[in-house]
This record gives structure tokens, sequence and C-alpha cells, in this order.
């Protein structure tokens, strides 16, 4: 038997996953009050709660490695830039494409890609919230063409925005940062 | 805020209108408004179309705060996030609804007035104390008796329903809201401040935003006449967790003590 990820590496992959959430979350809100079409609204805003949930779950899972519940480590300095990069998307077919075409299916690689390194009976309760952030991301993804009649379909190519995007994204390649070990929890008596 | 996030209405600082589709009139006073009190079928569709625009906007109100306040305590913000895609099924329902009754996005004016007003303020707890406390709260005094009027005078019972559903998910919103603003000022008092201040706010934009007497809206329909005020809601009130305390208080402001004697009764 090899266990390739240890429990401090869990817990920062978990930490990194949480956080690229929480920023696809807050991306998205940030878009809805700023978008004008109506449907699209309401799409990312059923996109704002999955990715809400999947953070919560993670951060929860986060205290039972060792670290801060609702631990958050920031992605390696490429990947950020990528994150950034998406955030500053304003049109609106771009921003429904970026985060549900590109995006999404880089976390799932993410998501993946921590399945296959680690131990699926010890770290079982990282495994299922990975099977079912997998589950959630396919919904959301496949939302993006079958869920209501007026959201702007995507272009037959990609707009420029949309293809420095996904450059950036494949130039990041890693996204967990395992330089530095997860910061455990200071005791109370610290923190009071 | 920045100026260019603001915009000025009777005197009045407010935050700029969320975006709109170019097919929505968009209003900052009742006067600019269309609605008519009769039950005729634009009636119904206005009405629709007015409760689609306000669960839009409450859709903003908390999905920018989840972008405004990163450092809220996640747990609020699960409820915030909740929320923004509870107010999404509601706005959706009821586009549904207003299609299946012949209507059309745009088809009368719009007023963002919670979100200009909610948005405005720069902490979440005097957000919350805003649209969820104060106009959800009035909203679910309202939707006591609105499910009743599409049945009895509308004639419409699917209205109803997804109004009653609709209600149903609002006391929730209402209750975190109650618990958060409690929590966040036991927690620290500055916070207090800030409720009064938001509160403060918001009397003073509704005070400048009230229409003159005598005045009308697009249609010459009376904007008191058609202004809505129901009694204080005290059972979903108390399901929200507003305590004894604060719904004496607001039956009194409405002159209705005995409403609570006849519940305790």
């Amino acid at each position: 038997m090899t266990i390739r990820l240890n429990v401090k590496q869990r817990a920062a992959a978990v930490g990194t996953l949480r956080f690229v959430s929480v920023f696809l979350m807050e991306t998205i809100a940030r878009w809805i009050p700023a978008t004008p079409e109506m449907e699209v609204k309401m799409l990312l805003s059923r996109q704002v709660w999955r990715m809400a949930q999947q953070a919560d779950r993670l951060g929860r899972r986060a205290r039972e490695l060792r670290a801060p519940l609702h631990y958050s480590r920031k992605p390696q300095a490429n990947f950020a830039e990528a994150l950034k990069q998406l955030a500053s998307i304003s049109d609106t077919a771009d921003r429904v494409d970026a985060f549900h075409l590109v995006a999404l299916p880089v976390l799932a690689e993410q998501y993946r890609a921590y399945l296959a390194e680690t131990d699926k009976v010890t770290d079982e309760p990282t495994t299922m919230i990975c099977d079912q952030a997998l589950l959630e991301i396919h919904t959301m993804i496949d939302e993006r063409s079958s869920w209501g009649d007026e959201i702007p379909p995507s272009r037959a190519s990609d707009s420029d925005a949309l293809r420095k995007l996904k450059r950036a994204f494949a130039e990041a390649k890693e996204m967990v940062d395992y330089s530095e070990p997860a910061t455990r929890a200071a005791p109370l008596a610290a923190r009071a | 805020m920045d100026p260019i996030e603001t915009k000025i209405v009777r005197g009045t600082k407010m935050r700029k209108d969320p975006a709109r589709e170019a097919c929505f009139i968009v209003a900052d006073t009742d006067d600019q408004m269309i609605s008519w009190p009769d039950w005729s079928e634009q009636s119904k569709r206005e009405r629709i179309h007015r409760h689609m625009n306000n669960e839009m906007t409450t859709t903003e109100v908390a999905a920018q705060c989840l972008a405004d306040f990163p450092d809220t305590d996640w747990d609020l913000r699960m409820e915030l996030a909740r929320q923004v895609w509870d107010e999404s099924r509601h706005c959706m329902g009821l586009y549904r609804r207003l299609k299946q009754l012949g209507g059309r996005k745009g088809e009368f004016p719009i007023a963002n007035f919670e979100w200009a007003v909610s948005s405005y303020l720069d902490s979440v707890v005097g957000r919350i104390t805003v649209m969820n406390r104060t106009f959800e709260a009035g909203t679910m005094d309202l939707m006591a008796f609105i499910p009743d009027g599409w049945r009895e005078k509308g004639n419409d019972y699917q209205t109803a329903e997804l109004l009653d559903a609709i209600a149903a998910d609002e006391i929730h919103h209402v209750r975190f809201a109650n618990q958060w603003v409690h929590k966040l000022c036991a927690n620290d008092k500055r916070n207090l401040f800030k409720v009064a201040q938001a509160v403060s706010y918001m009397d003073a934009a509704q005070k400048a935003l009230a229409p003159p007497e005598g005045s009308t809206n697009l249609m010459g329909v009376s904007v008191e006449e058609f202004s809505q005020t129901a009694p204080i809601n005290v059972e979903d009130r108390r399901l929200a967790e507003f305590t004894d305390d604060e719904i004496s208080t607001l039956l009194r402001q409405h002159d209705l003590e005995s409403l609570l004697e006849q519940q305790e009764a």
C-alpha cells in the first residue's frame, strides 16, 4: 500500500479547492447585478448556491485534516492569475462561457487529479466530496446549454478574452501549492 | 461609494440601478410607474411583472453582499448564497407565470428602490437589516393577504399558489437576518450603530421618494390609493423570530395591539 498524499498535503489541496470555489462564487455573484440579461442572472444565481455548497463541504473537511474550519489556501501564482483574468471578463456570453466551459472543466480536472492521488480508504470523506462536486459540475456545464430559453448561445469561435483565459489556465498547470504546510488551528486560548 | 456607482433621486444619494435589458423602462419613483387597482388582465400582468423585478433586485442585493463583504462569517455567507438561489427561483416562477398570462419582460416600467437603498449601505449588517429585516418583512406582511386577493378577486388560483410558495421561503430570509443582526450586534457593539445608521438612511430615503400628496402614476391612478400596506403578519413574524416585544412595538405603531391579544387568546 502506498499513501501518496499525507494529511498536510490533503489539507493543502482541500483548502485550495475551497479557495477556488469561493473565488468562483464571488465572481459570479459580482456578475449578477452587473449583467443585463435576466435569465443569465438567474442561471448564475443557481451556480452561486452550488459553488457555496462545495466550498462549505470542503471547509468542514479541512478541519478534519488538522487545518482550521473553512481553511482557504491561495493557489499557485499562475493559477491565481488565471482566476483574476476570469473575473475581469465583461461580455455576457463570454462570462457565461468562461464560467461554465472554461473554469468548471478546469476545476473538474483538479478534483480528478486529487482523486487519482489520494488514498480512497483513509481519505474517503474527501473523495466523497470530490465525487459530489464532479456530479454538480457536470450538471452546471450541462445547464449552460439546457437551462433557460434566453441564455445567449456560445459563439461559433472563441472570443479573444476566452482564448486568453484558456491559455492562462493551460499555462498554470498546477493549482495546489504544497510548498508550505497547512496551518494548524490556533488553540482556543491563543485566539481569545 | 464611488460616485460612478451612485445616483441622486429627489436629493437622496442611492446606489445606481443594477444592469437591466434594454426592454425595461426603469423608474425611480411610484409616479413613474404603471398600475391599476382593478383585477383586469393587464393589471394582473403588471402585478406579476412588478413582483418579478422585485425578486430580481433581492437576488442582486444578496449577490452583491457576497461580492462586497468577503470577510463576513461563512455561515452568514451561506445563508446569503442560498437566498440568491431562492430569489432567482421566485423570479423565474413569476416570469413563467407572466408568459402564461400573455405578458412579456419590459411590458411595464420597473423600479429598483430596494436595491438602490440596501446596496448603498456599506456594511453587511446594515444591508440585511434593511433588505431582509425591513423590506422582506414588509412583504411578508403583504403576502398574508395577497394570495387570497388573487383567489377571490383575480380568480387565479395558480398565481395564488405560486405567491404562497414564495411567501414561505421569505420567512427564512427574514429569520436568518433577525438571527444574524442580533448575533453581530452582540459580538460587536459598533454594529448597533451601523444598524441605526442603516434604518435612519432607509427612513430618509423613503420620505424623500414618497409621492407628493395627490400625485398619480402614469395611468392617472392615485399613487396613495394604490400604495400597498397591510396589517402586521404576527404569525409569520413569529416564525421569522421577531421577538414579542418587537411585534408589539410594530402593532402599536399600526394601532393594532388588539390583534396580538386575539392571537394569544
